[in-house]
């Protein structure tokens, strides 16, 4: 019995050691913050950084929501969670003033629907949905529009993300509404919509769209910024284009959880992530344009003309945000199983 | 308490424990949930109600069911079709090489399905390493669409599920008596007779095991669908997953959880029944 008791203190001695430091939690999407990163931050403030990651906004959100945020410092959520996060409570108000590097944001993505004046979020990243296609297989020319996808030459030949949101959104557009609509008509006219896309549909992917693309399955479809820039660097035929109607953006952002209990420490590590250097070092880590004009401007001349990375300001106003839309989720996800089901 | 009977003691508290606490406990919390009223800000609240398994009889929800149990059963199926005459030719193998052969099935257990579905991608995508051979070799002038078809996703789940079907079918082939073999040809039974008289039902536990095996889990292996299939039809896995995760209905999400509980128990059931009959009349 005696070994029990050594074996179990033991175990006990590292969770006291720790308990005298100053300690900062972050939860992250995976691979969206590069080590050095963290490192910097420890050895600039002292503060420990303990690092989990997490691979979708709904998972990030049931645990926030479990835990009240209590044992989480710093999180990552996107557009419309930032949004239903904010009107759930979860979130702790960030004062701009004790930020130094507030001012090296881009004021193109301040300000937005789903957190009016920042109060709740810091952008981090940020980027959009719109369309990719082979131009070995697609005439550039006739790539302008979402209404392009339903054209018969794409029968069984589209990839779109498996997002309910996203997919029905691009039904709404085309019928000339917002991606944000709560009106059940409204959704039901895109789901119809989107049912008459079925046929040229080849693969919803959860994971990562481009690879059908990669793989020559599928000639066009819906992806993500990111990951059509990463496809062109491997493959150049892919391009991508900002449609007529406009694009789906969204934008990631550093919010504190109400009952987060660094909130020091987490203040500390968002102005140091808004620090030029720091911003660019991450941009060049996770592929997606930083929310930081200062280190936008210290880039490349032909990455900062990257199209695909940096939209003519144009596009970003013709296109839409995310936002919550509330119980209409029961709608759109009642529509998301007829499409599944062919019903 | 002596040394051997503290041992016992402890191995069984620990494992009743863990089961209490990790499969009992969230068990339990699941139908617990599944009668209570979904609610944005907690998940779930009261009053008590019966909506959900109402909610559930409803023609979009049978498809679901429907679509996984259609790929459950066919998946079944072609594993037993594959894994009864190699689990007879393993048990017929000479004894110094059968390790080696089981050893064979089982190593690919050694790496994550997961893995080893993003492997079958590679194999099967229009430029990948079976398209490339065929164009190569003339055999074909326009690449074969095998990624994100029904044939991927039998590929992919007959792959991942073959060993569950072969080792409980091997374990009773190995254990055939040959003498009864012998004796049925004796009395005039040619090769087919004796399959179907003796071999087949002195096999079947295994054959039932292994069916059991296969079906249980391919009812919960969404993912070989989604990534191989495309994702274009819906499954109770992905159905439960999207209640909890996209609406946040949690309740709607139990009830599901839990009909499928009781699904899966009355399949077991019959199995046992079935089983202990078969046991009995070998008794008497």
């Amino acid at each position: 019995m005696k070994k029990w008791t050594v074996i179990l203190c033991l175990l006990l001695v590292p969770a006291l050691v720790s308990a005298g430091d100053r300690t900062l939690y972050v939860y992250n999407w995976t691979e969206y913050m590069p080590d050095e990163v963290l490192t910097a931050f420890e050895k600039k403030t002292g503060i420990k950084v303990v690092y989990s990651t997490y691979d979708s906004n709904e998972s990030m959100y049931a645990k926030v929501k479990l835990t009240r945020g209590k044992g989480y410092d710093v999180v990552f959520p996107s557009t419309y969670f930032v949004h239903k996060m904010r009107k759930e409570g979860l979130l702790s108000p960030i004062d701009h003033a004790r930020l130094a590097n507030f001012k090296h944001l881009d004021p193109v993505l301040l300000d937005k629907p789903y957190d009016p004046g920042n109060t709740y979020s810091i952008p981090y990243a940020w980027g959009s949905t719109a369309l990719a296609y082979n131009k070995d297989q697609v005439d550039p020319e006739k790539m302008t529009s979402w209404k392009d996808l339903w054209r018969p030459e794409f029968k069984n030949r589209l990839v779109m993300n498996d997002d309910v949101r996203e997919v029905l959104g691009v039904g709404l557009i085309i019928n000339g509404f917002s991606v944000n609509d709560t009106d059940p008509d409204h959704i039901r006219m895109a789901y119809e919509s989107i049912r008459a896309l079925m046929p040229n549909i080849r693969v919803f992917s959860g994971d990562s769209p481009k690879q059908p693309l990669l793989n020559l399955e599928a000639w066009a479809g819906m992806v993500w910024n990111g990951e059509a820039y990463m496809a062109a660097q491997d493959f150049p035929a892919i391009q991508y284009a900002y449609p007529e109607e406009g694009a789906i953006f969204w934008v990631d952002s550093m919010v504190i959880p109400k009952e987060a209990r660094n909130k020091k420490e987490a203040l500390a590590f968002i102005d140091f992530i808004l620090e030029p250097e720091n911003a660019l070092l991450v941009c060049e880590y996770i592929g997606y344009a930083p929310a930081n004009r200062t280190a936008v401007s210290m880039m490349p001349e032909e990455l900062k003309n990257n199209p695909t990375i940096f939209p003519d300001p144009e596009d970003v106003k013709k296109g839409e945000f995310q936002t919550d839309v509330g119980d209409a989720i029961l709608v759109y996800e009642r529509y998301w199983e007829r499409l599944k089901t062919g019903l | 308490m002596n040394e051997k009977q503290g041992f016992k003691f402890i191995a069984v508290f620990l494992n009743m424990t863990w089961f209490a606490l990790f499969v009992l406990a969230p068990g339990l919390m699941v139908v617990g949930i599944s009668f209570l009223t979904r609610d944005i800000s907690t998940f779930f609240t009261w009053p008590l109600t019966l909506d959900h398994y109402r909610e559930l009889v409803d023609p979009v929800y049978a498809k679901v069911l429907k679509n996984s149990l259609v790929y459950s059963f066919n998946t079944t199926l072609l594993c037993l079709g594959i894994g009864y005459p190699f689990a007879w030719f393993l048990s017929r193998a000479p004894g110094h090489r059968r390790p080696l052969l089981l050893m064979m099935v089982i190593i690919p257990f050694w790496t994550s399905s997961l893995i080893r579905t993003y492997a079958l991608v590679i194999l099967m995508k229009a430029n990948g390493l079976i398209n490339t051979v065929l164009l190569a070799a003339g055999i074909v002038s326009e690449p074969v669409s095998m990624l994100y078809t029904d044939f991927a996703v039998y590929v992919g789940l007959v792959y991942s599920l073959l060993p569950f079907m072969i080792l409980p079918l091997y374990a009773v082939l190995e254990k055939l008596d040959i003498r009864l073999m012998e004796a049925a040809r004796d009395l005039g039974a040619n090769s087919l007779q004796v399959f179907v008289h003796v071999v087949l039902p002195l096999s079947l536990p295994g054959v039932m095991a292994g069916c059991i095996m296969v079906f249980l889990p391919a009812m919960g292996l969404f993912y070989i669908p989604d990534l191989l299939g495309g994702a274009k039809t819906m499954l109770v896995g992905n159905f439960i997953k999207n209640q909890f995760l996209t609406t946040g209905n949690w309740p709607f999400g139990s009830a599901a959880s839990v009909f499928l509980l009781l699904l899966m128990v009355l399949m077991l059931a019959i199995y046992f029944f079935i089983s202990s009959r078969f046991n009995r009349s070998q008794l008497s």
